[in-house]
């Protein structure tokens, strides 16, 4: 999705075909997503199942990035004009804790099973690591010019940044935390999507109207093709089979094949799109910044099946871990 | 020897120009208007890109390249100077354009990016015109001064896009 992202896709898949014991109802695999609106200062909690809001929280202003901890209790989110990163707790739906880092926070991963944040600081050109407790820096690694878009592979221990002005995605090893390569993309990367696998990285560049395709392995770019005006977010399926790119010039969601590459379909869906996130069996939520809501998507059949509203200037939404859910009961990350 | 360091100078704000031309928090307007005219006649006025002046009272000239488009490009003399815009889509059957700031200029309009739709929808017997706008403050660090932050950006809009309706209306006739 856009300016957030955790290594949910890859390590949940691992859990539930391990456990065997995936939620079968409706019910219980729709999960709950955390949306972010600028201008009214606030996350929205949404039960995507019912499609109905189930909280609206006062955080610090203009809030664009969000991350969610892997127990699904803590939220944490920049607020670049501030400089702050702040920690909403889910269950008593206040924020706890606000700290400052860098100059202007803007992407956020959790990363350590809720330990430590990562941030990209759009103006001080820099991958910030700190501690979740304190907000204590522990880390730093130059980067591009505007990094933006975050997505972390706990599995491979490395972090992907979107350097929006330098027209590159840095890749970081998180355990040296240094740069170990900076691969040309199209023009103005801000969002990033990984496959469910980590095998590939997929890049919307902003100006270019393409996603870049990055081979892992070798950190080479393999693919660049066309999606649409001002592609803002980007995320995969759960199953990896298809790519779904916001674009939020026309309000057109790309239907991509992964496998080929192929647009299956392009609906227009809404007014400015900007991130998305996938969820369950074929089913995403998009944000529709100008309509100040969020669409839940049918990927399949190419149609939004609810419209929330929420507060104005919606950006950056995240997928929240239910606690309930077999193996990630576990308290192992309260600060 | 000054006129060197001076240009100099110019090309180093020229290249720092793109670093702060995108901010992280993207500000809206959206006005709406409904006019007597049809949506073809109030169409056939939009879609000629190109013909702006014909009927926006702030655009002084317009100079066009590519026709009507995607891809055309338009220079708009506003009072204090020039902007350059560029036309992405057309859509005849939706009657629905989107376009995009290509060359910023603070100076004459206090904003550092946008995009815009205008879009005819029928409405009654006459039109319905939506025109809304995504965009950021001239100033995209964290403390703009004013005139160049989101309250200017905000008023320049609203006002361009209010202004831009009522001469679409009086061009197009009915009232």
């Amino acid at each position: 999705m856009s300016v957030i992202s955790i290594a949910a896709p890859r390590r949940a898949a691992a859990l539930g075909l391990a456990l065997g014991v995936l939620p079968v109802t409706d019910t219980l695999a729709d999960p709950l997503i955390a949306v972010v609106s600028q201008q009214a200062a606030a996350v929205t909690l949404i039960d995507a199942g019912a499609a109905a809001k189930v909280a609206e929280i006062a955080v610090p202003g203009v809030p664009a990035g969000l991350a969610v901890t892997p127990d699904g209790r803590r939220l944490y989110i920049t607020h670049p004009d501030l400089g702050l990163v702040s920690r909403l707790d889910v269950a008593s739906r206040e924020v706890e804790a606000r700290f400052h880092v860098g100059q202007e926070p803007f992407g956020i991963a959790v990363i350590e099973d809720g330990r430590s944040l990562l941030v990209s600081d759009w103006s001080d050109d820099a991958l910030i690591r700190v501690d979740a407790r304190h907000g204590h820096e522990t880390g730093r690694v130059a980067v591009g010019r505007s990094p933006a878009g975050l997505v972390v592979d706990m599995v491979a221990g490395y972090a992907y940044v979107a350097d929006r002005e330098s027209h590159q995605v840095s890749a970081v090893d998180l355990a040296r935390m240094t740069r170990k390569a900076a691969i040309p993309t199209g023009k103005a990367p801000f969002a990033l999507a990984l496959s469910p696998a980590g095998d590939r990285l997929y890049v919307a560049n902003v100006q270019s109207g393409d996603l870049s395709v990055i081979d892992t392995g070798p950190l080479k770019e393999i693919d660049r093709f066309k999606v649409g005006l001002m592609p803002y977010g980007v995320a995969t399926t759960s199953d990896g089979s298809r790519i779904l790119v916001t674009n939020q010039q026309s309000g057109t969601l790309a239907i991509v094949d992964a496998a080929t590459h192929a647009i299956l379909g392009r609906p227009k869906l809404g007014s400015y799109l900007e991130g998305v996130v996938a969820f369950g069996p074929g089913r995403a939520a998009a944000v529709a910044w100008a309509e100040d809501s969020v669409l839940i998507i049918d990927v399949g059949k190419d149609r939004v099946t609810a419209r929330i509203p929420v507060g104005a200037g919606p950006r950056s939404l995240a997928v929240m871990p239910r606690r309930w859910e077999p193996g990630v009961r576990g308290d192992m990350l309260n600060p | 020897m000054l006129r060197r360091m001076m240009l100099a100078v110019a090309l180093v704000l020229a290249g720092l120009a793109p670093l702060a031309a995108h901010g992280p928090t993207p500000q809206r307007a959206e006005e709406r208007v409904t006019i007597a005219a049809s949506p073809d006649k109030v169409w056939a006025l939009l879609a000629s890109f190109g013909a702006i002046g014909d009927w926006h009272p702030l655009v002084k000239k317009v100079s066009a390249t590519g026709g009507n488009a995607a891809g055309a490009e338009r220079v708009l003399t506003l009072e204090k100077g020039e902007i350059t815009e560029g036309l992405d889509e057309i859509d005849p059957a939706e009657r629905r354009l989107s376009y995009r700031l290509g060359k910023e200029n603070a100076e004459a309009f206090p904003v550092s990016f946008y995009t815009a739709a205008i879009e005819v929808k029928p409405s009654g017997g006459g039109s319905e015109v939506v025109w809304d706008a995504r965009f950021y403050r001239a100033d995209t660090t964290n403390e703009p001064p004013e005139g160049r932050d989101d309250a200017a950006a905000i008023a320049a809009m609203t006002d361009f896009i209010k202004q831009g309706l009522e001469g679409l209306r009086s061009k197009a006739g009915g009232q």
